[in-house]
């Protein structure tokens, strides 16, 4: 091997190891966000089953079930089509990696028009005493951040069309898909402590 | 990559499950605990095969 390949070897290498410690500097970073956005989320939680009582009793109020259980199905879906894409892309299949982060902003759209058109449209309105506040306050973070993980996914789907992104290299898909699997994680606890948990009362 | 594509099937399979078993649980025998039992195996589930949760603390950068 002469020098010039040997030295072109060793910078192939430093290159590889410089971009390995900045994913995992900033796979650090991204869980630490997600670990801040938790105490938002867990606040919301708290004061769903603080303030959702009668008596001591844990209530709720009379919410669709089946908006509840099918949203909640399309969001679990969505989370399998994100990590088909981010699997694809570590093997190089571009077509499918494409194709299924288009699937996951589609079903991401109709979870955000399930909560936002069909849940808000329904009889409770936000200043419904603590049952509308409760509701809107956690669906309605919940669907920001589901609107900004759409947003995000249809960034990576742009540069991914524009050639970004390889088997190698592509810590850009990794973290798109981790957020969106934090909606997914968040709405895990949200969707019992709304829809299933307390004995249902009129709102 | 079959395999893997396999995996994630097999977790949507199981989380669809456990959503199941949860709505069951909420209309025939409602238990605070219960649910929170299950959802908690659900986020687990996510966490480890879905958001790679382990990969923080191995030794091999990744992606």
């Amino acid at each position: 091997m002469s020098a010039v390949a040997a030295h072109a070897d060793v910078e192939a290498h430093v290159a590889e190891a410089d971009y390995q410690e900045r994913t995992r500097r900033n796979r650090l970073g991204l869980w630490l966000f997600f670990v801040s956005e938790l105490f938002m989320f867990g606040g919301l939680l708290v004061a769903r089953f603080y303030l959702w009582r009668e008596n001591g009793e844990i209530v709720r109020p009379e919410l669709d079930q089946n908006l509840g259980l099918i949203i909640t199905s399309i969001l679990l879906l969505s989370s399998y089509f994100m990590n088909r894409a981010e699997v694809a892309i570590a093997h190089n299949d571009r077509t499918n990696f494409l194709v299924s982060l288009l699937i996951t902003a589609a079903l991401g759209t109709v979870f955000l028009v399930g909560v936002v058109v069909f849940e808000w449209g329904a009889h409770l309105r936000p200043w419904d005493g603590v049952f509308g506040a409760v509701l809107f306050g956690m669906t309605g973070m919940h669907a920001l951040h589901v609107l900004s993980g759409i947003i995000l996914i249809l960034n990576v789907w742009w540069l991914g069309t524009k050639g970004h992104f390889s088997a190698e290299e592509h810590w850009g898909v990794e973290a798109c898909a981790i957020y969106w699997h934090y909606v997914d994680l968040i709405w895990i606890f949200f969707y019992p402590a709304l829809y299933l948990i307390g004995r249902a009362v009129p709102a | 990559m079959r395999g893997h594509y396999r995996t994630g099937i097999l977790v949507l399979i199981a989380l669809a499950v456990l959503t199941g078993i949860e709505y069951v649980i909420a209309v025939s025998f409602p238990s605070t605990a219960l649910l929170f039992l299950v959802a908690i195996m659900k986020a687990a589930l996510v966490l480890y095969y879905f958001m790679h949760v382990t990969s923080l603390w191995s030794e091999e950068g990744g992606h």
